[in-house]
């Protein structure tokens, strides 16, 4: 296989360049107009002057139903501005979810009960009721068949089922009508570029671009260009309905129009480059490369995981390809994302393959089955096309769990840490019941609400069964990630050594001054707050972290949804959203302020380490690993190293067996950011200073500048430095 | 069981020596080196750490030490060295950790439990641990009972040392020990003595009987200017007849400066500079003439 670098000529490198430029333009315009929120940058394109009318069904102006939202889908993907860069291979871009323009409703009959809603505001549950495009499309069903092949399938099915009910049938139609007329449109604005442009290299493209695309508008893709050009408008059409973001196996899929391609003759390695960063140019969608066949017997690497890498590189804007990591993965392939990783500052992210799959395969599921579940969201795996997972839309805060354990506590004057920890798994459970029950009502309703008009062409059953994907797909396991192990793990942790075994205080004359958000007792706050804490080698907080792990998982895992006992598997990731559930948490022990963030995920807190064992990423990847929940949804850790740390001849080595080794110990997803401290500083003081700087901030990477104040502050608390090292 | 007193253990180290290595760093030296970047290596004893910036004034230090040794100054909260003891009982009551004390007494057992948390890293990376200091091998007892332990758990053990103790002590680690890190700071005996208080001749009698016993061997050269920058091509010169597997020169670096006040101690360094890149390159040069595979780190 060849591994090389590809060397662009000045044709490809200069529209390569182009993209990166206009991207970073694109950006700016998203800042001024305040169109970016601490997520990355999703690929859309602003029209300011886009006015979008949705259809009206009745006075209220609501929606229900899938067929009226496919509808308003289908007049939108009309109505949209088509965009084409002439610079790309590809055309096609979104312009807004149209969510954002739509009111759809929801019946009471299929709402949740008053009592569980109340549940889910005391304790600021994310209880993922009616959330959506949380699973991994089998994007091969689409490259086989293209859009108007999609159609006469739905056609087909519709007929021979013949439901009473049409309704399913019907709004896929719909929404693939609407992606055929988007086409169609995109066509046409090639065409009307390719009339006013001069320069005849660019000309060339833009009818390059129409005749594609009119070949798309029915046919399926023959070539590597085509394939790249049907993934980019399900990415475009995917976003605008209701933002989802996953791809799947990426090199797999296009592996064989490209060895077709080249075979032929017309196809390089350059050209493959360019239609690839056209790819990421069109939108940040998660993908993998890399990964063992179901066997296990051999790495999926190829010469197009390799160019895949390079088209990352060479754009170099926030792109979201997670490289698979087991024993067999190809040495050159990891060792070549990492060289990236060091030169642009981040790049893949590292999906790991014990944690996943073999962690999955804990759940009762063949081994082999767990091989194919691809990292395919922010933090989160999919078997793509089978699995209706529903990943990364929980928040189950132990936390809050924790306050209300700690009113417990105070109200009856229990003051044994056994007590406390009992009332917070009591807490613990009443969010997890809550969630349950929830999903049995999110699995009865969504596809009414909230179906996916676009995935559902993408997977296994739905259009065969005539159901939305929550009910025709094969597998149907719902995530619940748990969040704030730390807060909750180091709280346990300093009341055991200051309060109950040191005895600096009664825990009464503690809890007046927690009570009062420790105002005017500094001295008592760092008290709690300095301890060894968990990540901190033989840790009281780490003991306790294990506990609450362990019963966070006995609890999802024991039973399934209360209703229709559906599956649960218990993951533990926050997102980048710790402020955001830290804004109703009041002061907690281990000398955390009201309102203050709480720990990332499973992770534990910045400045963990104490006396003699300073910070290292190994005792960071170790807590993580040691506290996973292991049953094969995501535990991130998040490694944000100082490269002069590893300018040292050996450093991408190092950082390939801490990859290997966390892998080892049961990991699941390593997000890298290798970074220059005064860059990191400059730009957190002022993002205009580093207009390009892309960081990975968890699962997904994002212009810093695009970035909040406060998102920017937790990449640079994690960052690690020379200097405390 | 044998002791000594720790001051840090680092993990994911990957500058002293192969592979990603966990440092231990032992307190005690008995050079005196002019730009020491650790000076809380060099007493052997636990001492006392003063961050006044961390302060928030809450007084328990002054009511926790039975010597009286903090005083409120005008200018603030002062330590009068002469009194502390080192007893720790006032960074036991700092919460804010503007008191720390330095130095852990530990286990040759509590250490190897402590860096076989990392064993997965030493396998995937060829590493190890590695004893550092201060002058690690002042504890040849010690790092022998660990080096024995980690041997015997089939992990790599590295002891980075200036060289100026008995051979005697070499002898106890070499059975167990995989590579030397071995400083080499001057050519010149007087040179030797000015810069770090004693003279060279002991040291590379040992560095000479080392090579000779066929030990994996690296030379570690700080390049400080303006103390030692012009010894290159002398130390190259003496290295040339010996089997070293690699020279690495090691620049100058400000990291250390910060370390000295906390301490209560005075750097004597002020003229040390970082060098410059072509300075660096150029002592690369000067080794590879001679046929020593050199870098600069």
């Amino acid at each position: 296989m060849n591994e090389e670098r590809v060397v662009l000529s000045a044709l490809y490198a200069d529209r390569i360049a182009s993209l990166h430029e206009s991207k970073i333009a694109m950006n700016d315009v998203k800042r001024r107009l305040n169109r970016v929120h601490d997520s990355d940058d999703w690929g859309f394109v602003v029209f300011e002057d886009f006015h979008y009318e949705p259809p009206k069904f009745r006075e209220s102006g609501e929606l229900y139903g899938g067929l009226e939202i496919a509808k308003a889908l289908r007049k939108w993907l009309h109505d949209m501005p088509p965009y084409v860069h002439k610079d790309s291979a590809l055309g096609g871009a979104w312009v807004d979810i149209i969510q954002n323009h739509l009111r759809i409703g929801l019946r009471p009959e299929d709402d949740v009960s008053p009592e569980i809603r109340a549940c889910w505001a005391k304790y600021n549950t994310s209880p993922g009721f009616m959330g959506m495009n949380h699973c991994g499309p089998d994007m091969q069903i689409g490259l086989d068949l293209g859009w108007g092949g999609l159609l006469a399938k739905i056609r087909h099915y519709r007929a021979k089922l013949s439901p009473a009910d049409t309704s399913f049938y019907d709004m896929e139609e719909e929404t693939v009508l609407g992606i055929q007329t988007y086409v169609e449109n995109v066509a046409a604005e090639a065409e009307r570029m390719a009339g006013l442009e001069t320069d005849e290299n660019a000309k060339k493209n833009l009818l390059e671009i129409a005749a594609m695309n009119r070949y798309l508008v029915s046919a399926p893709p023959r070539t590597m260009r085509e394939a790249c050009q049907f993934l980019a408008h399900f990415q475009s059409v995917d976003r605008t309905y209701f933002s989802g973001g996953a791809l799947s196996q990426l090199d797999e899929l296009l592996r064989p129009y490209y060895e077709k391609d080249v075979r032929a003759g017309i196809l390089s390695d350059e050209e493959a480059v360019w239609y690839l960063a056209s790819l990421f140019f069109n939108d940040t969608h998660y993908s993998q490369i890399a990964g063992l066949i179901p066997d296990g017997s051999r790495d999926m690497t190829s010469r197009l995981s390799f160019l895949i890498l390079d088209a990352l590189h060479y754009l170099h804007i926030p792109i979201n390809v997670a490289l698979r990591v087991s024993d067999k993965v190809n040495p050159t392939l990891l060792r070549r994302s990492l060289e990236y990783t060091l030169e642009d500052g981040s790049g893949v992210d590292y999906s790991c393959n014990v944690g996943v799959e073999e962690g999955y395969a804990r759940n009762g599921y063949p081994i082999e089955l767990g091989r194919l579940r691809a990292k395919v969201g922010c933090n989160w795996v999919a078997l793509p096309g089978i699995e209706y997972p529903l990943q990364d839309v929980t928040r189950c805060n132990m936390a809050m769990a924790f306050q209300e354990a700690l009113k417990d506590m105070q109200e009856t004057k229990n003051f044994d840490l056994e007590y406390l920890f009992e009332r917070t798994c009591h807490h613990i459970r009443i969010i997890v019941d809550s969630i349950k029950a929830g999903y049995d009502k999110h699995y009865e309703a969504v596809g009414k609400y909230r179906p996916e008009l676009v995935l559902n062409l993408f997977m296994h059953g739905p259009i065969e069964r005539g159901l939305n994907a929550s009910q025709g797909v094969d597998i149907v396991d719902f995530n619940i990630d748990g969040i704030a192990l730390a807060t909750v793990a180091d709280s346990f942790g300093a009341l055991e050594q200051r309060i109950v075994r040191e005895k600096r205080m009664s825990f009464e004359e503690f809890f007046e001054i927690m009570n009062r958000n420790y105002e005017g007792r500094e001295d008592v706050r760092l008290m709690m707050a300095n301890i060894k804490r968990f990540g901190s080698p033989d840790s009281p907080s780490e003991k306790w972290a294990l506990r609450l792990r362990d019963f966070y998982v006995k609890t999802c895992k024991e039973s399934g949804t209360p209703k229709h006992n559906l599956p649960i598997i218990p993951g533990m990731f926050s997102h980048g959203d710790i402020y955001i559930h830290g804004r109703k948490l009041k002061a907690t022990p281990n000398g955390r302020r009201d309102y203050e963030p709480i720990s990332h995920s499973n992770e534990p807190d910045p400045g963990f380490a104490r006396g003699i064992d300073t910070f290292s990423p190994t005792l960071k990847s170790n807590a993580v690993a040691l506290a996973a929940p292991g049953y094969g949804n995501s535990a991130p850790l998040h490694l944000d190293i100082d490269t002069e740390m590893l300018e040292k001849a050996g450093g991408i080595d190092a950082l390939a067996a801490l990859i290997h080794t966390h892998n080892h110990m049961g990991g699941t997803l390593i997000n890298l950011n290798c970074l220059s401290r005064k860059v990191l500083l400059e730009a957190h003081a002022d993002p205009s200073t580093h207009p390009d700087l892309v960081v990975r901030v968890t699962g997904y990477s994002a212009f810093f500048s695009s970035l909040t104040r406060e998102y920017r502050q937790q990449v640079v608390d994690r960052f690690l430095s020379r200097e405390n090292r | 069981m044998e002791k000594a007193t720790v001051f840090n253990i680092q993990r994911f180290s990957i500058y002293d020596g192969p592979g990603i290595r966990t440092s231990v760093f032992l307190k005690g030296c008995n050079l005196r080196c002019l730009w020491c970047h650790n000076p809380e290596s060099i007493s052997p004893q636990r001492q006392l750490g003063f961050y006044p910036e961390k302060c928030i004034g809450c007084g328990n230090c002054f009511r926790a030490c039975p010597e009286g040794a903090h005083i409120a100054a005008p200018d603030g909260h002062t330590i009068d060295r002469t009194k502390c003891v080192s007893c720790g009982k006032c960074a036991n009551d700092c919460f804010a950790e503007a008191l720390t004390m330095l130095g852990e007494e530990t286990t040759s057992e509590e250490v190897v439990r402590a860096v076989l948390t990392d064993r997965g890293y030493y396998e995937r990376s060829g590493g190890g641990v590695t004893f550092t200091g201060g002058e690690c091998m002042l504890k040849p007892d010690f790092i022998r009972e660990c080096a024995a332990l980690l041997s015997a758990e089939g992990i790599s053990v590295a002891v980075d040392t200036a060289g100026n103790v008995p051979f005697e002590s070499f002898e106890k680690v070499l059975p167990y020990a995989d590579l030397f890190l071995y400083d080499v700071k001057a050519a010149d005996p007087d040179l030797h003595r000015r810069l770090t208080g004693v003279g060279n001749e002991r040291i590379l009698e040992n560095l000479k009987r080392l090579a000779s016993l066929g030990k994996r061997l690296i030379v570690r050269y700080p390049f400080i200017p303006p103390y030692n920058d012009g010894e290159a091509e002398a130390i190259a010169s003496l290295l040339a007849p010996l089997p070293v597997e690699l020279v690495e020169i090691m620049p100058y670096h400000h990291l250390g400066e910060g370390k000295y006040r906390p301490l209560g101690m005075e750097n004597r360094a002020a003229e040390a500079r970082v060098p410059s890149d072509d300075a660096l390159e150029a002592a690369v040069t000067a080794f590879a003439h001679r046929g020593i595979p050199a870098r600069r780190t």
